[in-house]
């Protein structure tokens, strides 16, 4: 992939570049939200590596204007405890984030989401997910765990969907919302109901998921 | 308690109507006795009788009325009743010696017992003007800020024709005026110039206020205009002095609280640099070594050797990540937690969460579960709420014994979720039980080697910031084996969502 990494510290460029580079990525390092605007205008990346708090201002702010530039995927790197930053990069674009500091297997592994996202985008109609232990087909509405069909509400199947297509990222208590209730704004004691729900259906423990993770204050995730 | 000349001003007029009335009465029952002893022949009498009347108006009123009495009998008692009478003048020279000597007693008597009630009524207005110093400094003494002087004194006020006043003090090169916010006279004429925001028109009087160790500002008197019959003013000399010994005391508790202040926050900073020297040194030395150790022998250490100081270099980083993740924290409960960061949460969910991460952490122990209810919602932040389980897990985790698992339950009563998490380790001393909760305490040496002394804090300030408690009790007697309680207050459960079908 060709990553774009916007960081302004010396030490975290010069620790990403060569891993990235060695697992055949091609990384541009800049250290500012000018230079980053620059780099998009001028050539395409797939993905974009963005820290929050850079010399020349939050790297939320060029969110939005990255996603018009172009079609990469932005990762942003943030604080544990910022979840209402997370929160907000995620509702102007970005498609996930990673707390720092990180090890290196948990950005590789964000990085391998991120391109299989891209990739399965690339073949566009893709109808049906698919892992070691779920299957869903989006269209039939066919949940299977292990090979066994799960009977699933629209609701639920509707939210299971929106966690699947992000597979391996956050999906935003927002986003579920709207999939769920077409509405940002309802309650999210419902979203908690729901799922509750899906996990006693998929989770073998459903008080310790292994499936469907949260994301304590943004979201849930599920994982790959 | 005090007379108020000023608020009723209009009260005045016929006070002193009804006042000159009972003269005149009892000019003219003085009159009339005198009449009654001259036609019964009696001139002695008749002369003290009159006499009497003239000096009971000068007690009553004062030495001009008593002069007026005295005079206007003098004219009476020659033209009306001394022989002849209806017309001025003595008709032998016998007569004129008791005339004159008449008029200058009446005169005399009238004055001297005007003098007296004038003197009486000026005693009783020293007195109030006492009394109400008195009575100032004694409330004063409740004063513990500024503004407490202003507002203190106003509150007694007015007195005579003292209707108001403000204090500025000096701060800071600027003075401030305390009581009231947000006036800040950019110079001494502004100050002094007449008030502007239409409150009042008073005329006013300025006073410095001086203390022993210099000016502390000034005090505006606001004094209502003088009206007839109204006495002077009370010594505001006298009150600018005690405002003074008032604010100076004021200003001296105030350096002596934020010294106090300044002496407990130079303490903390002691206690986070002896912390953070310990705490962020220690995993430092240990990346230190390991890095430096690769970089040298990197062809003679064996590769398990090389594995071990990768971990350590790993797990070091961790622990300096923990550290500054609790310094932060410490921050944010320092500063206080908003209310809109909290939401609706569910405990059993977060719990789910810190069990999965801890379970990576700590491979080799044991966690039970003993989960009363699937689902428990309480408001916090989520995300906080996480440390504070993980901070307490934590430490059981840490501390409790290798072969016994620790159980973690929740459950709810009647208004809060309740969260145990229990050890069943060597425990805390009870001399250590009181302190757990405050910060950088570490209860006994053994905890010193784990520790940054801030979990079980945090885990208290951000739960008090939710509304809820934290207790710690020993399962034994001797004090082996540890629980926590969390109890946070349940929110009214919305209602369920409708149910739809598959």
């Amino acid at each position: 992939m060709k990553i774009l990494i916007v960081d302004d510290e010396p030490a975290i460029i010069g620790a990403l570049t060569p891993v990235l580079s060695a697992q055949g990525h091609d990384v541009s390092p800049v250290e500012t939200l000018h230079q980053a605007l620059a780099a998009a205008k001028n050539s395409e990346f797939d993905l974009v590596l963005l820290d929050l708090g850079l010399p020349d201002g939050d790297g939320i702010e060029i969110i939005a204007k990255l996603r018009e530039l172009t079609g990469a995927n932005i990762i942003v790197l943030s604080a544990r405890h910022l979840e209402q930053d997370k929160i907000r990069a995620l509702d102007e674009g970005a498609d996930d984030y990673v707390n720092k500091p990180f090890g290196i297997g948990e950005l590789l592994a964000r990085l391998r989401v991120a391109q299989r996202r891209r990739e399965v985008a690339d073949g566009s109609l893709n109808d049906e997910f698919v892992s070691d232990q779920l299957y869903v087909h989006f269209r039939r509405h066919e949940v299977r765990l292990l090979g066994d069909e799960v009977k699933l509400s629209p609701k639920e199947f509707a939210l299971l969907e929106v966690l699947c297509r992000n597979a391996g990222q956050v999906a935003t208590q927002r986003k579920l919302l709207i999939a769920g209730w077409n509405d940002p704004h309802a309650d999210g004691q419902y979203l908690r109901s729901y799922i509750a729900l899906l996990r006693q259906k998929l989770e073998y423990d459903p008080s310790e998921p292994e499936l469907i993770l949260t994301e304590p204050g943004v979201g849930y995730r599920l994982s790959v | 308690m005090f007379e108020t000349f000023t608020k009723h001003e209009r009260s005045i007029a016929p006070n002193m109507l009804a006042s000159v009335a009972i003269n005149i009465l009892i000019f003219v029952l003085a009159a009339a006795g005198t009449y009654l002893a001259q036609s019964l022949d009696r001139p002695i009498t008749a002369v003290l009788i009159f006499l009497m009347g003239v000096i009971a108006i000068g007690a009553r009123s004062g030495v001009y009325s008593g002069v007026v009495a005295a005079l206007t009998a003098s004219f009476v008692y020659n033209f009306f009743l001394s022989e002849p009478v209806f017309m001025f003048g003595v008709s032998t020279a016998d007569e004129i010696v008791p005339l004159i000597a008449f008029n200058v007693s009446a005169i005399a008597a009238g004055a001297l017992a005007g003098r007296l009630a004038d003197s009486a009524k000026a005693a009783r207005a020293a007195e109030r003007r006492s009394r109400f110093l008195l009575q100032v400094s004694g409330e004063l003494q409740q004063a513990i800020s500024a503004s407490d002087v202003a507002e203190i004194t106003r509150r007694l006020l007015p007195l005579e024709r003292l209707v108001d006043l403000e204090i500025y003090i000096h701060r800071d090169g600027s003075l401030l005026r305390s009581g009231k916010e947000g006036h800040l006279p950019d110079t001494l004429t502004a100050l002094l110039a007449d008030d502007t925001s239409g409150e009042t028109t008073s005329p006013f009087q300025a006073h410095v206020l001086n203390a022993s160790n210099g000016e502390h500002g000034i005090v505006k008197f606001f004094v209502a205009p003088k009206q007839r019959g109204d006495s002077d003013l009370p010594d505001l000399q006298a009150l600018a002095n005690l405002l003074a010994l008032a604010v100076d005391r004021c200003l001296l508790l105030e350096k002596a609280a934020e010294a106090a202040a300044m002496q407990r926050s130079e303490e903390l900073k002691t206690a986070i640099l002896s912390s953070v020297s310990h705490d962020l040194r220690t995993p430092l030395t240990a990346i230190e070594a390991a890095a430096t150790s690769l970089r040298l022998f990197r062809s003679t250490l064996s590769d398990a050797q090389k594995d071990t100081m990768l971990d350590t270099i790993s797990e070091q980083c961790s622990r300096l990540n923990r550290y500054t993740a609790n310094l932060l924290d410490m921050g944010r409960i320092q500063s206080g937690i908003s209310e809109t960061l909290l939401r609706e949460v569910d405990v059993v969910e977060i719990l789910g969460v810190v069990l999965s991460s801890a379970r990576q952490l700590f491979p080799d122990s044991a966690i039970t579960k003993d989960l009363m209810t699937p689902s428990t919602i309480v408001r916090a932040n989520p995300a906080m709420l996480e440390q504070v389980i993980f901070n307490v897990l934590e430490n059981a985790l840490l501390h409790g014994a290798s072969d016994e698992p620790v159980l973690v339950r929740i459950s709810e009563n009647a208004e809060a979720a309740v969260l145990e998490i229990t050890d069943s380790g060597p425990g805390i001393p009870p001399a250590d039980m009181a302190h757990i909760f405050e910060r950088f305490y570490r209860a006994g040496d053994r905890f010193h080697r784990h520790g940054s002394g801030l979990g079980l804090y945090i885990a208290k300030g951000f739960v008090d910031a939710f509304g809820g408690s934290i207790s710690a009790r020993s399962l034994t007697e001797t004090g082996s084996g540890t629980r926590i309680t969390i109890a946070l207050p349940l929110v009214a459960s919305a209602a369920e969502p409708e149910q739809d079908t598959p």
